[in-house]
């Protein structure tokens, strides 16, 4: 099964995720700090989409992704931005790292895993 | 100063306020979810939505956190000042004013930033948007 990694400073943000994705076939991994996604990463877990919060302490959401495109194993991951913003500069410095797309909080569960769906290209 | 005093003792209640609401609403949501994920309950779309306002209602409260810290420190640095020299009251006052007028914009511009499809009171799409 395709792994799907969730980051973000809310726990309650990644409950809600769950209770969308828990019926679909994929393997769900969730993080509350970025730092330690990257690490996991950076010691050989291979995810094939990342979907990330934003504002976050330490590691946001965008130093994240840079980060990921500076690794060889996720330098091409698909990756979406999953947050409260909507300022477009901000998107537009998501899309120069190579982001996949940007859903706004809060999310539409259908749409979330139409999402999913849509990049792992999974079976609809 | 004394004023100052009440003032900064007032904005350390708002903020341990606030910041109990989070922590509590943040605990009331979990318990739900994992009551929903226990028995394996399935929520239709507008639940799982709702489910997602505490979220952004802890951005909101947290960005006014931020903006009560840095008038407490602003007020600090006035207060602090004004101690050491009466006169350079004048000059302290209008840095002091220029600082909440700067912390004002800021806590102003998170509140729309944070709101998600909420932003200025608009309906937004549902729309994920593909780069």
């Amino acid at each position: 099964m395709p792994l799907v990694i969730f980051v973000d400073d809310s726990e309650t943000a990644l409950a809600s995720t769950r209770m969308v994705t828990n019926s679909m076939p994929i393997e769900v991994k969730q993080y509350t700090e970025a730092q330690v996604a990257l690490a996991e990463i950076k010691a050989g877990m291979t995810p094939d989409l990342i979907i990330t919060d934003l504002n976050m302490p330490v590691m946001n959401g965008l130093e994240f992704l840079q980060a990921l495109r500076a690794h060889p194993s996720t330098s091409r991951t698909p990756c979406l931005m999953l947050t409260t913003e909507t300022k477009v500069e901000l998107k537009e410095q998501g899309k120069a790292l190579g982001l996949t797309g940007w859903i706004v909080k809060p999310f539409n569960p259908a749409q979330l895993k139409q999402a999913i769906t849509r990049v792992l290209r999974l079976p609809a | 100063m004394v004023l100052l005093n009440s003032m900064d003792e007032l904005l350390s209640h708002i903020k341990e306020v606030q910041q109990d609401v989070i922590q509590l609403s943040s605990e009331s949501l979990l318990m739900i979810s994992n009551f929903i994920e226990k028995n394996g309950l399935e929520v239709d779309n507008d639940v799982a939505t709702a489910l997602q306002y505490q979220d952004i209602i802890s951005q909101q409260l947290n960005a006014t956190i931020e903006a009560i810290n840095s008038v407490q420190s602003s007020m600090d640095r006035f207060s602090h000042s004004y101690q050491m020299d009466e006169n350079l009251v004048v000059e302290s006052m209008k840095k002091f004013q220029d600082k909440l007028s700067v912390v004002l914009c800021e806590a102003k511009d998170k509140k729309s930033r944070f709101s998600g499809k909420f932003a200025n009171g608009d309906a937004q799409t549902d729309e994920i948007e593909f780069f």
